[in-house]
């Protein structure tokens, strides 16, 4: 018991130390220490309350829950003009999906291998966030986020971890060209996965294992032009993760789950306005898992289009749709619903999304923001955090936030 | 002359007025059309300030975007490029951004930030105020930063962005 209040006293205690750093930074002195010739040391934290009016998202979210926090410190090391050393340990604790546990979040070596106004070429090893769509590498920096929650049909928070890392090796590279800028990248690895993938992709906790089996790969193509006001892309990754069985009682059949997931990302920045949208596609398949096994293929899809408008450089409002399907041939959801013997209804198979949101910028530090979400649909939701039999298919949700940076 | 779109202008003191809806629809058009031609031209070259001893004196509006944006690292005399800014909401940052590198400050957070959280670069060291902009920039080699206009006798130079 003291443990459980040591630990949740431990996040109040950290962010109160993330306000009176961000509070302390504006004194040179210690922003002067912290940005050393070389040196750089940040970080962030978010609290966030969500309520619900039917099922739970990051929590016991009915009854209003304070239970998503987000907690980050990075440092990094520019050793010479060509070599950058850089880490990122994050701590979230996000309903039961995630416990709070500080992991390393990115850990790399940064070469630039050429440098010059036209072009630029460079490798980076290590533990790398995926370069996927507009938000992934970024995605648990609320002050990155254009609203509390990405657009879940394309970002899934729960199976975040479906694209969040790969450790391995990554090749860029970006020209400057008469028409605009064009960066890639290009690289493979291991992808970092977590029990949450299991729960969504083999549909419970099983006794055996869930692991990467063989290389992943990742790729992303940008074009910017206009002074980088319109920028388009386009960026993917394709993996296979393989199931091995426990020793002991009731099991899965040793399987495999090849998984691609590709993004195309239009975003035109104005003045006071940002028009942002994407379209991601999710083919799945899974192999060996024997008869009994539900799925054996399906083509999942999602797509937003979303509005910003700065009323003043510290204040934005931001409206958003999104659709999403677990098969894009079954959009309504009842052929996966009766494949299942109706144990999930199927409601469960689609989603269609609402959001308005509003961001405020109290001073470079410290920012608040309010979302609004009108669901209908539970294919954002976590089975694990649900289950199937209590899923409601019209809710709403309503969250509020602070997050401090430094 | 808001017909040119992405490249705001506005004189010291200027206060941020949200424009009517039809000006935003058609200056996004405008934008379409005429971003390229109406490339910040009209720069007032004397903020933007270098270390004496940076070996440059000129370098063009994408090499400033450059070096600001932290992707070129060292000047072409191989001396690591050290980059100082104002807080994102000080007026005469928000002026730099439009009118020197022509993007708008939050275009600029955006990319400082995105380096920042996925480790793959650094960014600019922020400064409180002008004076100390000066005196960080003055004593800092391979240093780059901004002021409204350089004080007689500052131990900086001044450097013109084309």
């Amino acid at each position: 018991m003291m443990a459980v209040i040591a630990r949740m006293a431990l996040w109040p205690l950290l962010l109160l130390a993330g306000v009176a750093v961000a509070g302390e930074a504006r004194t040179p002195s210690l922003w002067e220490r912290l940005q050393g010739d070389r040196l750089q040391i940040h970080g962030f934290a978010s609290v966030t309350g969500i309520q619900t009016s039917a099922n739970r998202f990051l929590g016991s979210t009915r009854q209003g829950s304070v239970n998503f926090i987000e907690v980050a410190l990075n440092a990094s090391y520019q050793f010479n003009p060509r070599v950058l050393f850089s880490g990122q340990v994050l701590a979230r604790r996000a309903g039961s999906l995630a416990n709070g546990s500080p992991v390393l979040d990115y850990g790399l070596v940064d070469v630039t291998l050429a440098e010059t106004v036209e072009r630029r070429f460079g490798v980076r090893v290590g533990r790398l966030k995926n370069p996927l769509g507009l938000y992934n590498e970024t995605r648990d920096v609320p002050f990155t986020r254009p609203s509390i929650f990405l657009p879940q049909v394309v970002y899934f928070d729960k199976v975040r971890n479906l694209v969040l890392s790969t450790d391995g090796v990554m090749f860029y590279g970006e020209t400057a060209t008469g028409y605009g800028d064009f960066s890639l990248t290009l690289g493979s690895g291991q992808p970092v996965v977590d029990e949450n993938l299991e729960w969504a992709f083999l549909g419970g906790n099983y006794p055996g294992k869930f692991e990467p089996h063989g290389l992943s790969w990742v790729g992303s193509l940008w074009y910017s032009a206009l002074h980088e006001r319109l920028r388009l892309g386009v960026s993917g990754i394709t993996s296979s993760l393989r199931y091995r069985p426990g020793r002991s009682g009731p099991d899965l059949p040793a399987g495999q789950t090849d998984i691609t997931y590709l993004i195309l990302s239009a975003q035109y920045n104005a003045e006071h306005w940002t028009l942002t949208s994407e379209y991601s596609r999710l083919p799945l398949r899974w192999q060996g898992y024997g008869a009994s096994f539900p799925y054996r293929k399906t083509d999942g899809e999602g797509y937003y289009l979303q509005g910003t408008y700065r009323v003043l450089p510290t204040l934005d409002l931001v409206l958003r749709y999104e659709e999403g399907f677990t098969d894009r041939t079954d959009r309504s959801g009842r052929r996966l619903s009766a494949a299942v013997g109706g144990m999930s209804p199927p409601s469960d198979y689609f989603a269609k999304i609402w959001t308005f949101g509003v961001r405020w910028d109290l001073d470079p530090h410290v920012m608040l923001s309010a979302e609004y979400e009108r669901h209908q649909g539970t294919y954002t939701t976590s089975y694990r955090e649900n289950g199937a039999a209590a899923l409601v298919r019209d809710w709403d949700l309503f969250a509020l936030q602070i997050a401090v940076r430094f | 002359m808001w017909f040119a779109g992405p490249s705001p202008r506005h004189p010291r003191g200027f206060r941020l007025k949200a424009a009517p809806w039809w000006r935003h629809c058609a200056s996004a058009v405008s934008c379409l059309l005429l971003a390229q031609l109406s490339a910040p031209s009209a720069l007032r070259a004397q903020e933007v300030i270098v270390h004496p001893g940076v070996g440059v004196t000129t370098i063009t509006t994408n090499e400033a975007r450059l070096y600001l944006t932290l992707r070129l690292k060292t000047w072409p005399n191989g001396e690591p490029v050290k980059v100082f800014v104002l807080p994102d909401d000080d007026p005469l940052h928000r002026r730099f951004a439009n009118t020197v590198l022509g993007l708008f400050p939050y275009q600029l957070r955006r990319v400082w930030d995105r380096q920042l959280f996925s480790g793959t670069g650094q960014v600019p060291t922020a400064v409180a105020s002008e004076s100390e902009m000066l005196r960080r920039v003055a004593t800092t080699p391979g240093a780059i930063g901004y002021v409204e206009s350089v004080p007689a006798g500052a131990p900086v130079r001044p450097l013109e962005v084309r």
